[in-house]
């Protein structure tokens, strides 16, 4: 799957001209790409696609930026547009993850035994991620790892926070299954701590 | 186990259950041994779900988004938008306005203080901040103001001090070494970030005392041969305010990622991308866990 395609580590060069508004805007964007790319690797499985889609988010945010409302949250904001675009690719695609995308950083045959075992126990953990349904995942991410509370979690996706209650547990128990079925919990916390 | 009861368990991990709610799950815990063991278990997958996805966090922002989050255009296979270094020797830049000029007599002032053997107090006297809880919030914030104001002044000052930055103790071999010299000035012992190795290959250069949120703090500088990060300074001190999360803000050309946690207060600055300094804060406040 790609969002699109092309410039990533290439050479590049920056032009801009902006007014204090929009750099402004700008720097709040830079402020929670970190975060939008965790919220977004989550969702699409690979970096280069996570990248892509936070790109697409970040163009699209710039062109609504008059829709933000002070006050409110940017960063539930912003993982509602990554979220937005992400839902509407599975929709209009056979979303699915291709064998072999695992990062290289995660390869790598330099690094001591229990730190590769580490990055293929939270390996483990991601690919469990990965099997769940996308409504499902999207609200695991958004409670669990971006921490937003059931309410602000239920804005971000438009549903009420019943169905994120449900759809967090039908997660929440899945990947429990999913892990307990693989190495154990324990064992794979035990390694991922050794990191 | 019911699936209400899960439902309710991990409502009850997440801290969403109301008062009463949370009573009930906490008797149910007490009186079933199963409750608690699936408790346990939920926790820890939580906490494996957040390291998997946590790294992300710590890599380098591609060029790529941070030019998209500025509505910026990018022609590819041309050279990267470097942020000047400004300081080398020979190439120092004038600017139109010296604010961080009155930083050296500051900077003066503080080291007479730490000639004088009364580190603490004297600066203490100076800048008093055991009131920092009764201070009316405007003037927290003016203090919060004056203290990022140094903080890029010192970085200005070692940026234009070339290849002969004034550091009140020098890297050597050991770079631990220059740190625990340092830090037997400072109220709170000292810790160092390793930022030598990829993504960031940054150098640490040595250490200097200056003041933050009115105490002694160090101030870490860093350089590189990457000149899209170029050099970098790092001021811990300890604070008394309330944590708060990484913020970013600027003085002239130079960007500041400050922090407060656990009674410390942190400020990366630098010329660099804010997208660098945000990984490299993260960073930071992963190896110091101070976040």
């Amino acid at each position: 799957m790609s969002f699109r395609h092309g410039l990533a580590g290439s050479p590049v060069r920056l032009v801009s001209s902006r007014d204090p508004a929009s750099i402004r805007f700008g720097d709040q964007l830079i402020a929670v790409l970190p975060r939008l790319r965790r919220f977004a690797r989550g969702l699409a499985g690979s970096a280069s696609d996570a990248d892509d889609l936070v790109q697409a988010a970040c163009e699209r945010a710039l062109a609504r930026q008059h829709q933000f409302q002070e006050g409110t949250r940017f960063d539930s904001w912003m993982f509602r547009i990554v979220q937005t675009i992400w839902i509407d690719l599975v929709r209009s695609r056979d979303v699915r993850k291709e064998e072999g995308d695992m990062p290289e950083e995660r390869l790598g045959s330099d690094e001591p035994v229990r730190r590769v075992e580490a990055r293929l126990a939270l390996a483990e953990v991601r690919r469990a991620v990965d099997l769940l349904p996308p409504d499902q995942r999207t609200a695991l991410l958004l409670v669990t790892v971006e921490g937003l509370s059931y309410k602000e979690a239920a804005e971000v996706v438009q549903v009420p926070v019943g169905t994120i209650m449900s759809r967090l547990a039908r997660a929440r128990m899945a990947l429990q299954a999913q892990l307990e079925a693989g190495r154990g919990v324990g064992r794979s916390r035990t390694d991922a701590e050794a990191r | 186990m019911q699936r209400l009861g899960d439902d309710r368990l991990i409502a009850y991990l997440d801290g969403e259950l109301e008062t009463a709610q949370r009573r009930e799950v906490e008797a149910w815990l007490d009186a079933d041994p199963a409750a608690r063991q699936q408790l346990a278990a939920l926790a820890d997958s939580t906490h494996l779900l957040r390291l998997a996805y946590d790294e992300v966090l710590h890599e380098a922002l591609p060029d790529r988004l941070i030019a998209a989050a500025r509505g910026e255009t990018i022609e590819a296979q041309a050279p990267a938008r470097i942020l000047p270094f400004k300081g080398r020797a020979g190439a120092r830049t004038v600017t139109s306005n010296r604010w961080w000029i009155a930083l050296p007599a500051a900077a003066s002032l503080f080291g007479l203080v730490v000639g004088g053997g009364a580190v603490y107090l004297g600066i203490a006297k100076l800048l008093p901040d055991n009131v920092a809880g009764k201070r009316p919030a405007v003037e927290a914030a003016a203090a919060n103001g004056a203290w990022l104001d140094n903080a890029a002044g010192y970085f200005k000052l070692f940026v234009n001090a070339g290849d002969n930055p004034a550091l009140d103790v020098a890297a050597t071999g050991d770079p631990r070494e220059a740190l625990q010299k340092i830090s037997q000035s400072l109220p709170q012992e000292g810790r160092l970030p390793e930022l030598n190795l990829k993504p960031w290959g940054l150098s640490f250069r040595g250490a200097k005392l200056v003041v933050a949120e009115g105490r002694p703090a160090a101030e870490l500088v860093y350089t590189t041969d990457n000149k899209a990060i170029g050099p970098l300074t790092l001021i811990i001190g300890s604070s008394k305010l309330p944590n708060i999360s990484p913020t970013f803000d600027r003085r002239q050309d130079v960007n500041l990622l400050y922090w407060r946690h656990e009674g410390r207060a942190y400020a990366l600055v630098g010329q660099a991308e804010i997208g660098y300094l945000w990984g490299i804060a993260n960073d930071v406040a992963w190896q110091l866990d101070a976040i």
